[in-house]
């Protein structure tokens, strides 16, 4: 046999195995859900516990509900018949989602869910025998309508010496949903805002993710509103209305679920909190979690509404609206019938249009080359945040009027735009783009920033939607050449207008200096503040000198340009400086930085290696390190393994952490390696959700 | 940190009205007022009926739970007990038209008529959600009781075993009934606010 057949043949076996021998009772179909009767293990030894699992798959959209339903809804039920001596525990029950229905909201599962009992055999129970087990099994099965279902599943499980044989993969899934005890401390008040839950998690990077507390209880909080999520010394306070029951003094239990999006999907971990009632919670910092489905659309409209106005208030601005007086008249008067000028407005249209278009694709080329860089063009980003208002700040200088950018493109741009006749009505719509970048420039500085941010269709809309405002006066005029008459004359109020605008260019800056204090705190703002008053001076530099001699000009321009490129450097060493970096915590593992020199040395001293690739953004990753790393049996593990730890940061995105990501097919982190000591061995991959039993075993099985 | 949230936050008061969650009305304040159109063509107003206990039923012909309720004759007893205790007693319909649930004033009566209901005074036909949404209402059945100074007594499920399952009806303790019984006594509703069970309501989004 050749060496590749036989480890085709080994790993083929090492696939089926374990879907063929794991114990499962036989599959009961109901017209939405297909349901039976799983195992952890193949066999049961006499005073053993197992788990038992009621596995369902639910046709799409349809959910069958968690163990408090929400607003409506119905919890499943497991009614047990088993054997006398057979004791079967509660339900542990995997973390739930959320499922609106119009003002309804429903904690509950969608798609494939097990349900988990303990079940204890006597310890007389004989070896050889098997044990007939039965459950009727009642759930809710809901869409926009109820069903309700009852099942009745069997499931022989044989009773041996030892327990042993895998367990089935419907219980291995679920035990990785189930809830973990909480490592952090937890409180609630209720307060007349509502009900405050108070999460001791530390610095927790909380801000990007989707945080949601499911309590065990109907009625104790709101199901269905935002809760809101801010930020204290301890750590974070979740904050909903509170719910049609009346406040209690007792402890408030549930669980917490993290959803966090990362490059290579969505991760959820989920912690079980028991939060006892104290007399008040203070909130901290607000917030804001990702949203979820709803808001974006909603945040869509406004921007494009947005977009629009700011390519009308381009029409004012000193460079283009003179031209467009001039064109319009020049249209009115030159243009003939009224079909022919309008011919002449939708050309413009068109030509203003595709060139926002072109605009558009370039940032988003930009955009998605750089997010394929490892940029982040995102408000979460303290260099981002810190660019853009330094972007801001330079915009407003320039319509403050501190200095200009190059006119010999407004001179060309008047040229050609006062070119008459009919062929060039599209190119004058193009080049009314072009032409007006002096005065656009600034603003569409501050449009891309922000649409940086974008997902490109919204992206692409948002610069249509500018396209749209710039070129709709001309469009109006030249289908109404009466309303030529009641056009403002232009004049110096432009330029003063232009000056106006500056302000609330640099009103935003002011925002973003606050969003940056709350990211990295006061050095974040003395470096912006810093930058703010580098590119003061270069702007003046650039603009004082702008009639000197060529020599005193050109230096002053290079003195210019060195005082941008140190303040954006030093603006992109900012979340190095001031994030939190994922190192902070934990003691009892000691590490090292990995490196591919480091990794590589000790593979070839043949130490067995714990690779961990983390950022300091990574909710999952910091998670993962308190509640399964920095644990007392996983250090013991580690010191009697002899295991180097190196840890991989990737919070800057390192390339050389990069393509380890990519050659395990991840785009991003988490990802944890473990490399046993013979020196060929290939990499355990760990799951990206840890549980200190899921690294003890990583480190046990092999 | 996105601007989202602060537009979103601008916005709130006026479009996503609609949209936010149900605040629930309370009970020992009084019940939000209505005005809605009716099977038999009339309008009924609920201060009109000031002087009178009210109770409200949400409800969903083809809705499982309802049909326990309504097949075992449970709810109909209910509602002649309600009788006996002079309450007016109004079904609620709050599914968008074309939605399960929904059906004509014409198809209400016809529908009661075949399910021998004969202690209802109406029944009202809320295709907007108007008034569902003004009581929070979730479920069908919800259950409300609004006492004659117009105060809101009662609010939450039929009974107290949340099942689809008719053979549970005897075992469980009728919220409606407890909190009729009590009212009539003077005495406090032992269990003023319970736990809705029943299908989501189809509200016209």
């Amino acid at each position: 046999m050749s060496r590749i057949r036989r480890a085709t043949l080994i790993a083929l076996s090492a696939l089926a195995v374990p879907a063929l021998a794991a114990l499962e009772g036989p599959q009961v179909d109901t017209p939405h859900v297909s349901a039976r009767l799983v195992a952890s293990s193949e066999s049961v030894a006499p005073g053993d516990t197992v788990t038992l699992g009621v596995a369902k798959t639910i046709i799409p959209k349809w959910h069958t509900y968690w163990q408090n339903p929400g607003d409506s809804g119905l919890a499943t039920t497991i009614t047990w018949d088993v054997p006398a001596g057979v004791e079967v525990g509660d339900i542990q029950w995997p973390a739930p989602e959320r499922h609106a229905l119009g003002p309804v909201t429903n904690y509950g599962y969608e798609g494939e869910v097990t349900l988990l009992s303990p079940l204890t055999v006597p310890a007389d129970a004989e070896p050889g025998s098997t044990l007939a087990l039965r459950a009727a099994v009642s759930w809710l099965v809901c869409a926009d309508i109820c069903i309700p279902e009852d099942v009745e599943l069997t499931l022989d499980l044989p009773v041996a010496a030892q327990t042993g044989g895998v367990a089935h993969p419907a219980i291995t899934a679920a035990r990785a949903r189930l809830p973990q005890p909480s490592p952090w401390a937890a409180r609630h008040a209720v307060h007349e805002e509502g009900v405050r839950v108070a999460i001791d998690t530390g610095a927790l990077p909380a801000d990007a993710t989707d945080l949601w507390f499911y309590p065990f209880e109907w009625g104790r909080i709101d199901h269905s509103a935002p809760q809101q999520l801010s930020r204290t010394a301890e750590g974070i306070v979740l904050q909903a209305p509170r719910g049609q029951a009346p406040a209690r003094d007792a402890p408030l239990g549930g669980v917490l679920v993290i959803r966090e999006q990362t490059a290579d999907g969505v991760l959820t971990t989920a912690f079980e909190l028991d939060a006892p009632r104290v007399d008040a919670v203070a909130a901290g910092e607000p917030l804001t979690p990702a949203s979820d489905g709803g808001a974006p659309s909603i945040g869509l409209g406004l921007a494009l509404l947005f977009a629009l106005a700011g390519g009308l208030i381009l029409n004012l601005m000193p460079c283009v609206f003179p031209v467009l007086a001039m064109k319009v008249l020049a249209l009115v008067r030159t243009g003939g019938d009224a079909g022919s000028v309008r011919g002449h407005g939708l050309a413009y249209l068109a030509g203003v249009l595709a060139s926002f278009a072109l605009l558009a694709l370039v940032v988003l080329a930009l955009q998605q080359g750089g997010a394929r860089l490892g940029w982040g063009f995102q408000f979460q980003s303290p260099v981002f945040v810190v660019l853009v208002a330094w972007l801001l700040f330079a915009v407003g200088l320039n319509l403050s009027g501190v200095f200009t950018i190059g006119g010999s493109f407004a001179g060309i741009g008047q040229a050609l735009t006062a070119r008459g006749g009919h062929s060039g009505s599209f190119f004058t719509g193009v080049l009314a783009a072009v032409v007006a970048t002096p005065c656009t420039a600034p603003f569409m500085g501050a449009a891309i920033g922000f649409a940086m941010t974008q997902p490109p269709l919204s992206l692409l809309l948002t610069f249509l939607a500018l396209g749209l405002g710039l070129a709709l006066p001309f469009v109006v005029l030249a289908f109404r050449p009466a309303l030529v008459a009641r056009m403002p004359r232009p004049g110096p109020w432009m330029e003063r207008f232009k000056q106006l605008l500056a302000f609330p260019m640099y009103g935003a800056a002011v925002w973003l200096l606050w969003v940056l204090a709350l990211q990295a705190g006061a050095n974040g703002v003395l470096v912006a503040a810093g930058g703010m008053l580098a590119i003061a001076l270069a702007a003046w530099l650039y603009d004082a000198t702008w009639h000197a001699g060529a020599r005193l000009r050109r230096s002053a321009q290079l003195v210019a340009a060195a005082l941008l490129v140190a303040t954006v450097a030093v603006g992109s060493g900012l979340a190095t400086q001031t994030v939190p970096t994922a190192q902070a915590q934990g003691a009892l593992l000691k590490h090292e930085a990995w490196t591919p020199q480091r990794f590589d040395a000790l593979r070839a001293e043949g130490r067995a290696v714990f690779v961990n690739m983390t950022a300091a953004w990574c909710i999952t990753c910091i998670v993962n390190e308190q509640v399964a790393l920095e644990r007392a049996e996983v250090a013991a593990a580690f010191a009697e393994l002899d295991i180097a730890y190196l840890k991989g940061d990737w919070t800057n995105q390192d390339a050389a952490i990069g393509e380890v990501l990519a050659s395990f097919g991840r785009s991003g982190v988490p990802l944890y390696l473990y490399y046993p000591p013979q020196r060929d061995a290939q990499a355990v991959v760990l799951p990206q959700i840890l549980t200190p039993d899921i690294v003890l075993n990583a480190l046990d099985g092999v | 940190m996105t601007i989202r949230p602060l537009i979103a936050a601008a916005l709130a008061a006026g479009f996503l009205a609609p949209l936010a969650a149900l605040a629930a009305p309370e009970v020992g304040k009084p019940a939000p007022d209505f005005k809605a159109v009716a099977a038999d063509g009339s309008t009924v107003e609920l201060s009109a009926l000031r002087g009178k206990t009210v109770v409200l039923e949400w409800t969903n012909h083809d809705c499982p739970f309802v049909k326990k309720h309504y097949n075992s004759g449970n709810m109909q007893a209910t509602q002649a007990k309600a009788a006996e205790h002079g309450a007016v007693w109004l079904q609620v319909i709050s599914s968008e038209p074309g939605s399960q649930g929904h059906v004509s004033g014409e198809q209400a009566r016809k529908l009661n008529t075949e399910r021998k209901v004969s202690a209802v005074a109406n029944t009202l036909l809320d295709e907007q959600g108007t008034v569902g949404r003004a009581y929070a209402a979730q479920v069908t059945p919800h259950m409300y009781i609004i006492d004659a100074q117009g105060v809101l007594q009662y609010m939450g499920g039929i009974d107290s075993i949340a099942t689809a399952r008719e053979a549970d009806i005897p075992k469980a303790t009728n919220y409606v009934v407890e909190a009729l019984d009590a009212m009539k006594a003077g005495q406090a509703v032992p269990n003023p606010v319970t736990r809705a069970y029943g299908c989501t309501i189809k509200y016209a989004s």
